[in-house]
């Protein structure tokens, strides 16, 4: 319901957990399209299909493909050309 | 409408931080007189002719105007830009309840606007790549606090490369914003995927006229009033690309063909404000 997405709203500060959930229904990954994961350690956005993280920074997802950082624990990466362009941590 | 105030086109007159000020944008907008802002200052040297060609040159563009953008829209088109703004709203189609992206959003005017279009009960992303404007809009929808600007959320990406899923949108504006990016048929490619069948993509941006009368004096205009304006904000080279930027955009025509070949059904260019401005409407 549209109601769930206008009370998560909030920039930053104790709404940062629940704006990535919803977010994470309402966009993919820029690179492969595919769904992306809330992950609330990081405050990030994570593309499991190419193993690259999106972070979130006063609310504000960044998805430009080169702001992914690749996963550290990632033991092989999808053959992808533009995975290789994320930036270096 | 939110962006308006009473401002007149005589602050820009005594460009300090106080007259700056006495507009309705933020604070945060003005810049310290005779300092040019930081990231200018210390950015690579730009090849001579104002050829600002990649990306990363773009971007670092956008966020060294970010913070007067809006002062300089206002007085370099004594207030039109809004009209313009909402007559591009009016061709997106877009209505109550609809779920809209605004590309390129920037500060946001476009998106605020969509946002009253499209109510509380719809959704309205704003995408651009330039994290200073998008720390602009989302510090205005704060200030200008509405209830209905709460269906805004604002996401730091590329238009080549958009985070949505195919057929997601009932309607897309873009507005100054196809004319600098690097790949325009990629970027058609793209918004045709995410609009859904049926919806438009309403454009609005200079035009690249095909009357020599008309570009001499968009040239004219840019030479002695947007230059000499710009630098009063320590801003000149930033807008000294808009030349050269116009030249090496598309006709209507061509912005019409381009859509048609990124697969939309029906595509018709718009000229507005005199000529100066034109505005593509494509349908997938």
């Amino acid at each position: 319901m549209r109601g769930s997405f206008v009370l998560f709203f909030k920039e930053g500060g104790g709404g940062g957990s629940l704006i990535g959930k919803v977010l994470s229904d309402i966009l993919v990954c820029p690179l492969s399209k595919q769904p992306l994961r809330h992950c609330q350690d990081s405050q990030s956005l994570v593309s499991d299909a190419i193993g690259v993280s999106f972070p979130i920074v006063n609310g504000i997802p960044c998805l430009v493909p080169k702001d992914g950082k690749l996963l550290e624990d990632q033991a092989e990466l999808k053959g992808d050309d533009s995975a290789l362009a994320v930036s270096e941590s | 409408m939110l962006i308006s105030g009473s401002k007149t086109p005589t602050n820009w007159l005594s460009c300090n931080v106080v007259s700056a000020r006495t507009s309705s944008s933020l604070p945060l907008h003005a810049l310290p007189t005779g300092r040019l802002p930081a990231f200018f200052v210390s950015s690579p040297p730009r090849p001579g002719n104002n050829q600002i060609r990649s990306s990363a040159e773009r971007q670092a563009l956008f966020n060294s105007i970010a913070k007067v953008y809006d002062n300089l829209n206002d007085l370099l088109s004594l207030g039109q830009h809004r009209t313009w703004k909402r007559m591009c709203i009016s061709w997106s189609g877009a209505k109550t309840g609809d779920r809209v992206l605004d590309l390129c959003c920037g500060s946001g005017d476009l998106a605020f606007l969509l946002s009253q279009k499209v109510g509380p009960t719809g959704e309205v992303l704003g995408l651009d790549f330039s994290r200073e404007q998008l720390s602009i809009a989302s510090r205005r929808q704060e200030f200008y606090w509405k209830a209905c600007y709460k269906n805004i959320e604002w996401i730091e990406g590329d238009a080549l490369d958009l985070p949505f899923s195919d057929s997601y949108f009932d309607a897309i504006t873009i507005g100054y914003g196809l004319r600098n990016l690097v790949d325009r048929q990629k970027a058609m490619h793209e918004i045709y995927r995410v609009l859904k069948p049926g919806s438009k993509v309403s454009i609005l941006d200079f035009n690249k006229s095909t009357s020599s009368l008309i570009n001499k004096f968009q040239e004219w205009i840019i030479d002695n009033v947007v230059v000499p304006a710009a630098a009063s904000y320590g801003l000149s080279q930033e807008y000294k690309y808009l030349k050269s930027s116009i030249a090496e955009f598309l006709t209507g025509k061509e912005l019409e063909k381009l859509a048609e070949e990124a697969g939309f059904s029906k595509a018709k260019h718009y000229e507005i404000g005199g000529g100066l401005m034109g505005n593509l409407v494509a349908t997938r």
